[in-house]
């Protein structure tokens, strides 16, 4: 039997903060629909897909009531189509994206990812296909997330993809003004992007796995700030080493439930289980942020100095955290930045704390990068594609996942409201400085050479 | 054979275990299980034993109550119709019930009576009752075990009704998620 501290503190987790699975993904490998008739194409990955996740909704609530932990987003990721889909146009690419909005609908889950291309060293046809259809893909689709792998440590990173890339943003963006450029909160670049994450946008199916496979992505910023709280109302003495520990611990924990649910949902689904990827993602609720995790911790604000630091140890914990408790850790596994989709971050923001030059220092030592960072719909595609290159080479250099999921909103500048509603939240648009420049840098494409892999100190 | 349960009760104080058990060894009795808890300041404690084939039950009673007769113990002791350690069905699934919320008179009742009409047996039950407005000074926990039988839906249902009535917050979770935060 457990003790009434025990059950407490598991309640209390649960109901007051925020503990959740945020979200179990299926992944779906869509290499076995391949045809150069798009219409079997389109019917094969239809019918793969719904006899695969028709019933992912239904067992993720049974699962989350039985347990009474909340799995929020049921999402499928799926083969990147620009390999699955090469032999197609950009305009056929976009039927694909509409195909595969309406299953995603029809198995009633509310985002699918994979609409992408891996192009760090090159581009082929197909993802030419697929990088030259994204902006009226991701405009005229609701449910379709997209991920472009335009960098890597091995490869290095291809500057014409980076440049392509951010020309694809701002057409997205014009596309989807209304929705202050909504189109692109549904596309990220990688630096080195994780072939098994469970978390939106950036999920992909990567080509070395199983035919179907569960990954969970658990959250709980809010547990592991009241955790800090916690102890240093009953230890105000603690230093940092020891808040690290405890940050360790809430992480093991944590990750513990995402196993247990996920491996309980990939069982009843006779589908192979894959990783628990705990990245502490915030939403733009109170008490769910990142942000207020270094008010714990003594900062005035994310921003300040003393963040990087901050989010070093943090980073760090949480991932000692889980892979003590689980073998099976993947995805990013760390902590979220995302400027509108918390709370916190957006007011730091608002407030002048967080600036985008500091926000980029803190993603060397953070999981993904910059990330739902609203900027000034006038910023120029060579100034895009620099911020873009500049994120990309903190991953290539540092042999992590990097990646930018940047909002260029149309006719507002620095300073005015966003408002993408939902987990996607709301900020100020961030100041770029000479964000209208069109420098030749990132015009001169070509591939700036990998990183030599010895002579490391 | 027939176990023997033995059942004791009274004021908690040091050596009740050692004076009840040095009794049965005495009598040549082996422990095969003992449980015990204090609520407040009341023992109770549980001892299935395995006893000599010559020694009837009355005997093992009689010979208890005079080795503990300056104890002012209440003995009680029968024959335990036990299956073994395992005494839980394989495809058993624990749940635990807990309520928070302020004391009311008949909330154990209350909800129990639920949860017998669903035919489910209650495993483990904990309640801490302190009063006041404190919410977690005033829990309640049921480990109830639930078959595929049960009419799951039904009772967990009839429960957050009854929760909801008496302005108590309710959760249902299965223990394996206790097990999960808190057994590392």
């Amino acid at each position: 039997m457990f003790n009434a501290q025990e059950i407490i503190s598991t309640i209390e987790m649960v109901k007051n903060e925020h503990l959740d699975v945020r979200a179990v993904t299926l992944g779906i490998s869509l290499f076995d629909c391949i045809s150069h008739d798009l219409s079997v194409f389109k019917k094969n990955i239809r019918s793969k897909i719904i006899r695969n996740a028709s019933n992912l909704v239904g067992m993720c609530d049974e699962v989350g009531e039985k347990y009474g932990i909340a799995v929020v987003n049921k999402r499928i990721s799926i083969s990147p189509i620009a390999l699955v889909g090469a032999p197609f146009s950009a305009s056929q690419m976009v039927e694909i994206a509409h195909t595969l909005n309406d299953v995603a609908r029809e198995v009633n889950i509310d985002f699918l990812g994979g609409f992408s291309a891996l192009v760090e060293k090159g581009i082929a046809p197909g993802d030419r296909a697929l990088i030259d259809a994204l902006p009226e893909a991701l405009a005229q689709t609701q449910r379709i997330c997209a991920s472009v792998n335009v960098a890597s440590t091995r490869s290095g990173i291809n500057m014409d993809a980076v440049l392509d890339i951010s020309r694809a943003i701002k057409k997205a963006a014009a596309l989807s003004a209304a929705d202050d450029g909504l189109a692109c909160a549904k596309l990220c670049v990688f630096a080195n992007i994780p072939q098994d994450m469970p978390f939106m946008a950036g999920a992909y199916l990567g080509v070395g796995e199983a035919d179907a496979v569960i990954n969970v992505g658990v959250s709980g910023p809010g547990v592991v700030k009241k955790a800090i709280e916690r102890a240093l109302e009953n230890s105000p003495e603690l230093d940092l080493g020891q808040i690290a520990e405890i940050i360790k611990n809430t992480a093991c924990k944590v990750t513990r439930v995402g196993e247990l649910i996920g491996r309980e949902v990939a069982k009843n689904l006779k589908i192979r289980f894959g990783v628990v990827d705990l990245s502490l993602a915030p939403t733009p609720t109170v008490g769910d942020s990142i942000g207020e995790i270094f008010q714990a911790l003594g900062l005035t604000s994310i921003g300040v100095p003393g963040s990087t630091a901050a989010l070093a140890m943090l980073n760090d914990a949480v991932k000692k955290g889980g892979a003590f408790a689980s073998s099976h850790v993947g995805g990013l596994s760390g902590a979220f930045i995302p400027v509108s989709e918390d709370l916190n971050i957006a007011e730091a923001v608002a407030k002048g704390y967080l600036t985008i030059e500091k926000l980029e220092a803190m993603t060397c030592v953070c999981s993904v990068g910059l990330d739902m960072v609203p900027v000034p719909g006038d910023i120029s595609e060579e100034t895009l594609a620099g911020i873009i290159a500049d994120e990309m080479a903190i991953g290539m250099i540092n042999n992590k996942t990097t990646a930018t999921r940047i909002i260029p909103v149309p006719g507002k500048k620095a300073g005015d409201k966003v408002y993408f509603g939902g987990l996607l939240g709301e900020a100020t648009i961030m100041n770029v400085n000479h964000a209208t420049n069109k420098d030749s840098f990132v015009t001169r494409g070509g591939r700036i050479p990998a990183p030599i892999h010895s002579l490391k100190n | 054979m027939n176990k023997i349960v033995v059942t004791i009760l009274g004021k908690d104080r040091p050596g009740i275990i050692a004076s009840v058990s040095k009794s049965l060894y005495q009598m040549d009795c082996n422990l095969q299980n003992v449980n015990q808890m204090i609520l407040q300041n009341q023992f109770a404690g549980f001892f299935i034993i395995d006893h000599p084939t010559h020694l009837t039950l009355e005997v093992i009673r009689q010979q208890l109550e005079k080795d503990l007769a300056d104890q002012k113990l209440h003995i009680h002791a029968d024959i335990a119709e036990t299956k073994g350690n395992d005494n839980h069905e394989t495809d058993e699934e624990i749940f635990l019930i807990t309520t928070i919320g302020p004391d009311q008179k008949g909330l154990v009742s209350r909800f129990t009576e639920i949860i017998a009409s669903y035919n489910v047996n209650v495993t483990k039950l904990t309640a801490i009752f302190k009063g006041g407005d404190e919410p977690t000074a005033n829990i309640m926990s049921y480990q109830v075990a639930i078959t595929p039988d049960t009419n799951q839906a039904g009772l967990f249902k009839s429960l957050r009704q009854k929760a909801l009535e008496l302005g108590l917050d309710i959760s249902i979770q299965h223990k394996n998620i206790f097990e999960t935060i808190n057994k590392i």
